[in-house]
């Protein structure tokens, strides 16, 4: 998409970190054995701030930052304004569930309707970002590349607050994910190959690409040989990962095709 | 909708002098890099000769423009009467996501007022009974503002190579294609 678009990049892992963290801590309480006493004060408290982080990083994109609480007023089509709105509701859902489980009085059905929330916000994120002017992922691409961020980084994060009993359920999370996403994110560029002039160009820009390779060996297939060796989640694994979601975001924005490159060529 | 104005762009006149972008900038004053109109020359592999062929692109007033639908601000809108995509920059809070979604990459960045801004079709001229400042000032007559509800005239096309096909938006443009070149061989004199 041409530029790096920092901010972009930063609101679109952080949230999609937050979401993943939320949603398999809440996976990891259900999974429980009946009688272990386990809250979600600490998790959902550090993806209340990561989110925040986040929507800040969000603001800098915008040329008039003052206009964002006006984001809302083109729900009918504009799937930006979807994305704020889900986006609002899962922050709201989130503070309330914080506010809950500080006066002990957790829900079951709050921290259900958080998690959906959170992947609504994750579609319309895939949805804003799967426009007609970049062919390479004018399709359900931008859902699924998020969603492997979600469910890499959430399950990550939450390696560093799982009890014991749930530990080799994030590790299976995590361990399915960094396979899947090594898998789809080596395909997809090659898929672009053979495609038409602007998604071969993409795929030619991404496979040459410094960041592409770095997304790939720091953050899927380095941590997956640790794990492999390690049978746990260091804290500085976590690291990895997130400076590889860095990377392959920077990537989605700064070297996909856009359709207007090429006018007066072939398409 | 009454009408649907949008360009014809005649490829067979045009002889890519820029006259139509630089008229666009001397009406309209825009930032500098900031174009509305820009002459794309056809790349060898569309038109393989020595004679070379543009397009006179701006904004192609789609019947369902990608910069309205995604704009979170509405900050576009369709004139009912004939058709034209207007940008309300008072609106704009400069997210960027219709130049981002614009397949024609109409909408522009400007970068001095942080908002986005497009051809407007000249809207003003067109209200006051002119002709855009482009079709005005083409020396070859190589644009014209055309009614797309009207049936396309004869060897107008919607589809060419050199332009990406957005059927779902339906682009209000129409083209002429550059003739082949006459080819005078030594046993023809």
């Amino acid at each position: 998409m041409s530029t790096y678009e920092l901010p972009l990049v930063l609101f679109t892992v952080l949230g999609q970190l937050s979401i993943g963290l939320v949603c398999i801590a809440a996976l990891c309480r259900a999974a429980a054995p009946a009688g272990v006493p386990q809250s979600l004060f600490r998790e959902w408290s550090v993806a209340g701030v990561v989110l925040g982080a986040g929507i800040v990083a969000s603001i800098f994109h915008l040329g008039h930052p003052g206009g964002m609480v006006r984001t809302l007023a083109n729900l009918e089509t504009a799937w930006l304004s979807r994305e704020a709105l889900t986006l609002g509701i899962f922050a709201a859902l989130l503070v309330t569930g914080l506010f809950l489980m500080r006066q002990d009085k957790e829900s079951r059905a709050l921290v259900a309707a958080t998690c959906v929330a959170g992947l609504a916000v994750i579609f319309s994120m895939g949805m804003t970002y799967s426009p007609p002017s970049f062919p390479a992922v004018n399709n359900i691409l931008p859902f699924v590349f998020f969603m492997i961020t979600a469910a890499l980084l959430g399950s990550g994060a939450a390696a560093a607050f799982t009890p014991e009993h749930a530990r080799p359920l994030v590790l299976r999370i995590l361990d399915t994910s960094l396979i899947i996403g090594l898998v789809i994110y080596l395909a997809v560029p090659c898929i672009w190959l053979s495609g038409g002039e602007i998604m071969k160009q993409t795929g030619q820009l991404w496979l040459s690409s410094p960041l592409f390779w770095g997304r790939i060996g720091i953050g899927l297939a380095l941590p997956l040989v640790v794990l492999w060796t390690m049978k746990k989640v260091p804290v500085w694994l976590w690291g990895l990962i997130l400076a590889g979601e860095l990377m392959g975001r920077a990537l989605f924005f700064a070297g996909t095709v856009h359709t207007a490159t090429n006018m007066g060529g072939l398409y | 909708m009454a009408k649907q104005f949008g360009f014809l762009v005649d490829s067979d006149r045009c002889v890519g002098c820029f006259t139509c972008a630089m008229a666009c900038k001397n009406q309209y004053h825009q930032e500098k890099g900031v174009v509305w109109r820009q002459v794309y020359p056809l790349t060898q592999e569309i038109y393989p000769h020595r004679e070379r062929a543009f397009y006179s692109l701006a904004c192609n007033q789609c019947e369902h423009p990608a910069c309205l639908e995604v704009c979170p601000v509405s900050a576009y809108y369709k004139r009912e009467a004939d058709g034209i995509v207007v940008h309300e920059q008072d609106k704009c809070i400069g997210c960027g996501n219709c130049i981002r979604s614009c397949p024609f990459g109409a909408p522009k960045y400007n970068p001095t007022l942080k908002k986005a801004e497009k051809c407007s079709f000249c809207w003003q001229r067109i209200d006051a009974g002119l002709t855009p400042m482009c079709v005005l000032s083409c020396p070859v007559d190589a644009i014209a503002v055309i009614d797309t509800t009207e049936p396309d005239a004869p060897g107008l096309l919607r589809d060419v190579p050199g332009f990406p096909r957005q059927p779902s938006l339906n682009p209000s443009v129409r083209f002429r294609l550059p003739k082949q070149p006459v080819v005078i061989r030594r046993e023809d004199i």
